[in-house]
Formats: structure tokens, sequence, C-alpha cells
């Protein structure tokens, strides 16, 4: 089954009927999934949106229950989830919604707010035919060419994209789309082949060993702590939460932190077990290649080169396996 | 509202409870006693579990619970910020919301049938007295009890009744408790917790020891430990990370790839040592 470029508007506008669907879009210049609107300008050639969907899962700013103070105090959960349809996402950033279904519904508790919205979300995934410089998925195990958590798969053709459901979720996303496929196949692309390649093994091998190597002296050495990296990461999810008041009612909210800014573990007392650039880096970079393993068997970074290209200090994590690989350990 | 935290199906949404009874301990420290609203004990837990505790409006913070009882539990605040001193003026009767248990705990099944030597410093005898009182309420099970408790000076130790009154009052048990400044009201030891501790010269056979307070506390302590020939598996410990979930996805308390609110708070120094030295 294909769907046809030109029946592309078409077939999102079918799609608006079964919830939300949000597209590779342009706000202010700034690339990012977007409620789609008749004549938006939806670009899916987009190699990755600069800002990644997590949004559409975890929110910048969550609302989590009302309260009110005083001798009448009471909570009110707020559950706010609605059907949403995040069409066009790459297969890194399937993959980064796998390592977010890991961290907020596996384990002893699943946090609600996201299950809420895991559970009405669908996701129409975009294998991908061409890739960006900063494009290292094959190296962190993602298949450009494919998104096996994805609902349904979109395989681009020369004239469309190919479709390949893989789910129920998909099977309604094809009835809605009914009258709007042709019923063969197009010519399928070929996935796309990053130039950028970066070897794991032997990271895998020797990164649970490497706390106190002397590495981490150098890589953290251009870092101003500004977070961009934890912002644009579609895998990064450290939340804070904390008090919006208006008189005796308030909103419990809960916001994105970053691992990279100083006040995050600082405690109570004034004490920072992480006090410096080195230790904050260090934990960025072994939570993704060597904790995350450890607790959840995969790697917490996608390979989707959105930090490698934002970071104002140019950071860049391929780099950093790159020279843990060539490290030398005793 | 939910009835108990523990069941609901949304662990983030704190229990509406009620402050029913405050005691100062310290100058810089005061016991809560808490209940659901609708009278109840919030939720069970095992010693050494944690609870957050939350003020509508100002915030929430972990604390270990000290003690429970058939409709209330208990935790000793000691003010170090803005939402502690708010904690401070609470009043009985003043609502509050707790979420919890959180952590894993003390290990009372293991130790059953060791002597037990509890070691703490400040407000860290909060911890250990949910091991203490658990200890003795099935005393059978435990052998001798030695409590080595310390302060910076008389007024700052906590739990003076149950220092002074009940506890050795108590079968097979002995308290030794110092203070680091002596004064007028206080005749016992004088002296910090770790040379007090090697002089009491306590023998490691059969004994486990259960040591909580600040870290430059427990880190001479642990070298003390050793000295005296007390195993790494003999040695049981408490970290403190800053918290905000406490059910391990907010990313904040991981040392390594554990999460202190739910793998810990609760170490022996042996796996202390598979761990990154970052505390
Ligand atoms: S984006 Fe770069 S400079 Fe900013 S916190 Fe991340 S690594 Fe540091
Ligand atoms: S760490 Fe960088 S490359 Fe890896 S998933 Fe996050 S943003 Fe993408
Ligand atoms: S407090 Fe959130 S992970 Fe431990």
């Amino acid at each position: 089954m294909e769907l046809k470029k030109e029946n592309l508007e078409k077939a999102l506008t079918a799609l608006t009927r079964l919830g939300k669907v949000l597209v590779p879009g342009v706000v202010d210049g700034v690339k990012k999934f977007v409620p789609y609107a008749a004549g938006a300008d939806i670009d899916l050639d987009m190699v990755n949106t600069t800002l990644p969907p997590k949004d559409v899962l975890f929110p910048q700013t969550q609302k989590m229950y009302r309260f009110t103070t005083g001798p009448d105090a009471a909570f009110e959960e707020i559950s706010d989830a609605e059907e949403q349809i995040l069409f066009g996402a790459r297969p890194c950033d399937a993959q980064s919604i796998d390592c977010l279904d890991k961290v907020f519904l596996s384990g002893e508790y699943t946090d609600a707010y996201y299950a809420d919205k895991r559970g009405k979300l669908t996701i129409v995934a975009a294998a991908c035919a061409k890739a960006a410089p900063t494009c290292f998925c094959r190296s962190m195990g993602v298949d450009p060419g494919g998104a096996p958590n994805a609902d349904l798969l979109l395989a681009p053709t020369a004239g469309g994209w190919n479709l390949h459901c893989q789910s129920d979720k998909g099977k309604a996303v094809l009835e809605a789309l009914s009258g709007l496929l042709e019923d063969a196949d197009g010519q399928a692309l070929p996935p796309a082949q990053p130039e950028l390649v970066v070897d794991m093994a032997p990271v895998a091998e020797k990164i649970s060993t490497m706390f106190e190597h002397p590495i981490w002296d150098e890589l953290h050495r251009p870092c101003i702590g500004c977070g961009t990296c934890t912002f644009v990461c579609p895998t990064c999810y450290c939340f804070e939460m904390g008090p919006e008041m208006h008189g005796a009612e308030g909103t419990e909210m809960r916001y994105w932190d970053s691992c990279m800014f100083s006040e995050y573990t600082r405690m109570a007392g004034g004490h920072n077990p992480r006090p410096s650039a080195k230790e904050r880096l260090r934990n960025r970079y072994l939570h993704k290649l060597s904790y995350f393993v450890e607790r959840y068997g995969q790697t917490l970074c996608v390979g989707c080169g959105r930090c490698v290209e934002k970071c104002p200090a140019n950071l860049d994590i391929s780099r950093a396996i790159e020279m843990i690989g060539e490290a030398k350990t005793e | 509202m939910s009835e108990n935290s523990a069941n609901n199906k949304n662990p983030l949404l704190p229990q509406m409870c009620k402050v029913i009874d405050v005691h100062r301990e310290t100058p810089d420290v005061k016991k809560f006693r808490i209940q659901s609203v609708q009278g109840q004990r919030p939720f069970a837990t095992l010693p050494g579990q944690l609870g957050m505790l939350s003020l509508p409006g100002v915030g929430e913070a972990m604390f270990s619970v000290t003690a429970e009882g058939d409709d209330w539990l208990e935790m000793a605040l000691k003010q170090t910020g803005l939402l502690t001193d708010a904690l401070h003026e609470l009043n009985p009767g003043d609502i509050v919301g707790l979420r919890g248990p959180y952590g894993n705990h003390f290990p009372i099944e293991s130790s059953k049938g060791k002597d037990m030597l509890f070691i703490s410093g400040g407000i860290g005898l909060a911890p250990v007295r949910s091991f203490i009182r658990y200890a003795f309420k099935h005393r059978a099970d435990y052998g001798y009890i030695d409590i080595l408790y310390g302060a910076r000076s008389y007024d700052d130790l906590v739990f003076k009744e149950e220092l002074f009154e009940n506890w050795p009052k108590e079968p097979d048990t002995s308290l030794h408790v110092t203070v680091d400044r002596g004064s007028p009201n206080w005749q016992g030891n004088v002296g910090f917790v770790p040379p007090y501790l090697e002089e009491c010269a306590f023998s490691p056979a059969g004994k486990l020891a259960v040591l909580c307070g600040p870290p430059i506390m427990i880190n001479m302590c642990l070298k003390s430990l050793s000295k005296m020939g007390f195993a790494d598996e003999q040695i049981v410990t408490t970290l403190e990370m800053r918290m905000q979930c406490g059910i391990g996805k907010c990313g904040r308390c991981n040392i390594g790839s554990k999460y202190v609110c739910l793998d810990g708070p609760v170490f022996t120094l042996a796996e202390l040592r598979e761990l990154p030295q970052e505390v």
C-alpha cells in the first residue's frame, strides 16, 4: 500500500478525526512537532526536528494536581491526556519513546501521567532515506529503515511512502485512510546510511570501570552548563516538581530539569555531590552509555545527533564515544 | 483523594494527612506524628523506609519514618531551609501531604539472631530509631543490643526520653551516649562518636553495625569499624541524595545505576564499595 505525496494533506486531515495529529513543522524558525492544520508548513523530508517529540508524552510543564491550602485543604488529580497521532517521527524518535517507556512504565511504579498519554498515542513513524551529517543512529543500534515500536511505518518511495501496519492502532490509521491509498507498493528507496559512524563495542566493554578515569578531566572542559543538550535530547527525562500558587489555591507542576545545572543535586544543607561540570558531564554520559544499560539493557542515546548540532561549546557525544573507546584502562 | 497512596494508581499524588502531635526534640529538631485525615496510619513501613512529606504550596521533601504506631507515623525534621522552616510552624490539626513508603529497608531478617550495634550522630538517630524500636518489639529475635549515639551537646540529643528512660530498661541492652561539647547539665562522656566507638572496643563477632549520621562521622566510623575488625558485610548505613519523585523516575538521586530512593537508602558497606564514589 502506498500513500502518494499529493494525498498527504488529505490523509492528515482524515487522521484528525482520530485525534490531535502532530507533524514535523517549523514555528518561528524552530523545527519541531506541531499540531496539524490544513495548509500548514509541514516537511516530511526534514531529517530531524530540532526539538524532539518527547513533549508529546512528557510535556515540558505538566499539571499534576490541584490543591487548596488551609483548614479545608484538598488535593485533586489532573488528567489531561487526549488521543494523539505522532506522524512522521523518525526511527531514532521511536526508539527514544522506547527508552521513555522503560523509565516511566517499567518497574515497581508506573507514572500515571505518562501512562495516560502513552495509551492514547499512535506512532506513525517515517523511515529515513537520507541522514544528516550529525546522525549516528546505526552505531547506536537504531535501524533508519525501521521502527519496531511504531504502530505504522512509512517507508519512503520515489513518490510517497509504503505503509506497513505494525499494530491494532496502526490498523485504525489504515482504516481512516481508506480511499486515499494505492493498493500496490511503490518502489521503496533504500534506507539511509549515516556517514557518522562510532564504535560502541569497546565502550560497552569498559565504560562501567571508567568512573575514575582521567578522560573526564578533559571531556567536560568546554561545557558551560547551559543544559541545551538535555533540552534537545529525545531521551533525557529528568524532571523536577513544584507548586504554582494562586492565592490559597495551587497547582503542583512537573517541569523538565537538567542534570547539567549545578542546582540539580544540591541538597537542602548546601552540600552538592556533583559540584562541577566534570561530575555533571560524567554523570550524563555514564547515564546514557552505562547506567541505563545496566538498568534497562539498552543505551539512553539513540544517535539522533541533536545535542551534537546544538551544543554552543561544540561538545560532541559521538566524539566522546570514540575517545572513551580509545582510552587506555589498566 | 486516595485512601492509601501506596495502592493508588498515581504514585505521585500525596495522601491528605494531618499532624496529630508535635514534640520539640532539640533547638532545631521537631518530631511530628502524622495520621491520614480519615484517622488511619497513612501506610505501613518497614524500618528504614522513607516518606515524602509535603506542605501544599511550599514543597515536599523525603524523610525517614522514624516510628510507626497502629494509626500514625512519626518523622523527625531538622530545620535546614525554607521547607523545614515552614514545617516547623505546623501545629496539631494542620494538613500535610504524604506519599510512600519508599526505598528498601534495614535488614531485619538477615540480622535475626545477631548482636546489634546501632551507631548514630545528630539527626541520624531518626532512621536508626525505627530499627531499634523494631528490635525491641521483636526482642527475642535479636541478641545483645548496643546503642551508641552522639550529638554536639546535651541539648542537641534527640529522643531523650527513649535514650535515658525507656531503652536502658530493656534487657540485654547498653546505651553509650556522648556529646562533642560538655555542659553543666551533662554528666556523661564528652568526645566525638568515632573515638568513643573505638574506646568502647565492641567485638565484631556475631554483630551487625548499623550506622547513620553526618557524612564526616560516617566516613570516620567506617574506618574505625574496619580497624576494629568488622567486615564490609557487617556494616549497614544509609545514603542521602536530593530526591524529587521517590519512585525511580525523575533521575535525581542516582549513584551510578542505583537510585537511592528505590534501591536505597540502606546499603551495606560491601554494596557501597561497588558504587561510584560520588556522595
Ligand atoms: S549543550 Fe554543551 S555546553 Fe550546554 S550543558 Fe550540554 S554539553 Fe554543556
Ligand atoms: S545524547 Fe545527543 S545524540 Fe544521543 S539521543 Fe540525546 S540528543 Fe541524540
Ligand atoms: S528521587 Fe526521583 S529517581 Fe530517586
